[in-house]
């Protein structure tokens, strides 16, 4: 059995890293991070594994902690944060997803003598709040912003921001920003909330926004809020027969995605470029710890990088490095 | 039999989900547009049923038989992601990939079915279990074989005749999926209203040890069911894959509960011996038509789960008024 071979060796060599112990004192980090099934958290452990070239290279060690489930997903948080704190890491790498929960978790970390940086969600001012030394990460609102703008440049005037977890505030600030950045440039734009019974059924959100486009002709632009929800806006688009004048964009990049923007049928992806977020977050990290270094740059912004016909083959050699 | 049919057509165990639908179906045309009714709108809650049926109905098979599935959860992006990665990443013949596809759901099915005959756990347990097993295989394999945990398939890579069997839109609007679902479902109504199969099924249902008893073979039925199961939820998600060109580890979880509503609204008692075919596909059809409805109105979607909520419930509620009518009618002496 190939595959059962495979899926061993996978385990493996996860089982092996997370108990890799220290071997001289040097900088120690934890890095919290998203569910295994997440594409984007993969991309980030990518970012991760090869900032620990660095970091042992310097003697130190990098322990990529993963929540399991999202059932949970404010206390798994927050146990993950004592995991790191129990650990007594030297660094820890940290999304702030939940600021009520994780909040006093974190502050615990930076009174126990841990060096935080703020990784992917939180924000320059939380970090500044929280005594992190950085925050590393895009910021959703400007990213809508850029996709509202981009959405202008090319002549669209009526966008719908489609949201597959609507009250998910990040996502909610994607689309906040694509409204707010075409009707400063004298576009308009709306949201459409998908029940939570549509989410991973691509048919339904299809259909969705099939029906949503035939009941609306304005409309000249859909942006979808996750890579996926792209695969299934572009066939929706598709069925209602508006490939060639409505432009699709979508956050955050696929292989599928980008074969649609080098064959046409999409627009434009925007990627909050999650491996330089990992990278640069555990690479600054162990160097503050380890050489005491200060990065005068802050926030240190990964994103928008707006993925197009113009960069698409620098992309996809990105791409099948798991780095995009 | 002289009597008026409208009674006994009104005790058919269906008769409860043909009101629910007739109900939601009206509150649609009513406070959205006919365009509902139109080709393109019916396209629209048509693709979302049959995508829904065809792992339904075996799941409702099951639910009769008094046993529960959710491990078809995993097994929709398992099919997917299988096809994707042998036809599209490795790029093998997409006959290859569709086997491939199957047998994973044949083999999934088989291991369901002999942990729920071989020990005395739970099918919703066991079923749980492998939900979570088959998730991470997939996502350890897709990761693991691809980098990635979304694998595209392009339809050069299916081909025609495959992107004509599992992939089209027929008419430019409606999922080659609605006809595969229609033929399932008369063969299962076949199978399970017109064969001994079907009356065991209920008999294992009702009373699983007196069923044994009376010499239905029990254990092969279980095992037939969940392997039904397994290897549906594979073949949608392998259609779903050719469809949408693409396959992700992350789709696929609603089809749990979702399969469970439709079961339920068509009319099959959760504690099982109880339900028909037919129950289940209109059950499926007023759940995609609820789902998808709302766009045909002009609600604010922020409301769009509520509306949602509020109308299975009302259509279970009648649903349940009928089947009590039903199961405590007795026939006037004459």
């Amino acid at each position: 059995m190939g595959i059962l071979k495979h899926f061993c060796a996978a385990l493996l060599a996860t089982t092996v890293v997370s108990f890799a112990a220290p071997a001289v004192y040097a900088a120690n980090i934890a890095v919290v991070g998203g569910k295994n099934d997440d594409a984007f958290w993969n991309i980030i452990k990518k970012g991760v594994d090869d900032a620990r070239v660095i970091v042992e290279a310097n003697g130190g060690t990098v322990n990529y902690l993963r929540l399991q489930t999202y059932d949970n997903f404010a206390p798994d948080v927050v146990q993950l944060i004592q995991t790191a704190i129990s650990q007594k890491v030297d660094g820890l790498v940290i999304p702030n997803w939940v600021p009520e929960g994780e909040d006093p978790a974190i502050k615990e970390a930076i009174s126990a003598g841990i060096k935080v940086i703020l990784m992917n969600a939180g924000g320059y001012e939380k970090a500044q709040e929280l005594g992190a030394i950085n925050y590393v990460g895009s910021d959703e609102y400007i990213a809508g912003v850029a996709g509202g703008e981009y959405f202008s440049k090319n002549g669209k005037k009526n966008v719908l921001c489609v949201n597959t977890v609507p009250g998910a505030a990040n996502l909610e600030a994607r689309c906040k920003g694509v409204i707010d950045g075409i009707t400063k440039a004298g576009g308009a734009a709306k949201q459409l909330p998908l029940p939570a019974t549509s989410f991973g059924d691509a048919t339904a959100v299809a259909e969705a926004i099939k029906a949503t486009l035939l009941q609306d002709a304005s409309i000249d632009g859909v942006i979808t809020i996750s890579a996926g929800d792209a695969d299934s806006a572009a066939i929706g688009v598709l069925q209602a027969g508006k490939t060639e004048t409505v432009l699709l964009g979508t956050f955050d990049l696929n292989q599928s995605g980008l074969d649609r923007i080098k064959d046409g049928t999409q627009g434009f992806a925007i990627d909050q470029q999650p491996y330089l977020q990992s990278l640069l977050a555990v690479t600054l990290l162990a160097s503050a710890i380890d050489f005491g270094t200060d990065l005068p740059t802050a926030p240190v912004l990964t994103g928008p990088g707006i993925v197009d016909k113009s960069n698409i083959e620098a992309t996809l050699t990105g791409v099948s490095k798991g780095a995009r | 039999m002289k009597n008026f049919p409208v009674g006994d057509l009104l005790r058919r165990p269906e008769s409860g989900a043909f009101l629910g639908l007739v109900f939601v179906l009206v509150f649609f045309v009513v406070f959205g547009s006919v365009e509902f009714l139109k080709p393109a709108g019916a396209a629209s809650w048509l693709n979302v049923a049959a995508n829904l049926g065809i792992v339904a109905i075996p799941v409702g098979l099951l639910m009769i038989s008094g046993e529960l599935d959710i491990s078809i959860g995993a097994m929709i992006p398992a099919g997917a992601l299988t096809v994707a990665i042998i036809s599209g990443y490795y790029g093998l013949p997409i006959w290859l990939g569709v086997v491939g596809s199957l047998t994973l759901g044949l083999v999934v099915g088989l291991i369901n079915g002999f942990l729920v005959i071989r020990t005395a756990v739970p099918s919703l347990i066991v079923t749980l279990g492998t939900l979570f097993a088959v998730q991470g295989l997939i996502l350890g394999c897709s990761v693991f074989l691809t980098g990635t945990t979304s694998v595209a398939l392009s339809p050069a890579q299916s081909g025609a005749v495959a992107k004509a069997l599992f992939g089209q839109f027929i008419g430019g609007s409606f999922q080659v999926t609605i006809i595969w679902w229609m033929v399932l479902t008369v063969i299962y109504v076949f199978y399970v209203h017109y064969s001994p199969f079907g009356s065991w099924l209920f008999a294992l249902g009702g009373d699983k040890v007196s069923a044994r008893n009376a010499g239905i073979p029990t254990d092969k039925l279980t095992v037939t069911l969940f392997v039904l199961s397994s290897v549906s939820a594979a073949f949608l998600g392998m259609c779903q894959a050719i469809l949408f060109n693409v396959a992700q580890v992350s789709a696929g979880m609603t089809f749990i509960f979702n399969s469970i509503i439709a079961v339920v609204v068509g009319g099959v008692l959760l504690t099982g011996g109880f339900g028909s075919v037919i129950g289940i596909f209109l059950g499926t059809i007023t759940f995609a038509i609820v789902n998808q409805g709302i766009y045909f109105t002009s609600f604010d979607r922020n409301w769009s789960s509520l509306i949602i909520g509020v109308m299975l419930l009302l259509a279970v509620l009648m649903n349940n008024t009928f089947r009590i009518m039903a199961l405590t009618y007795s026939p006037k002496k004459k």
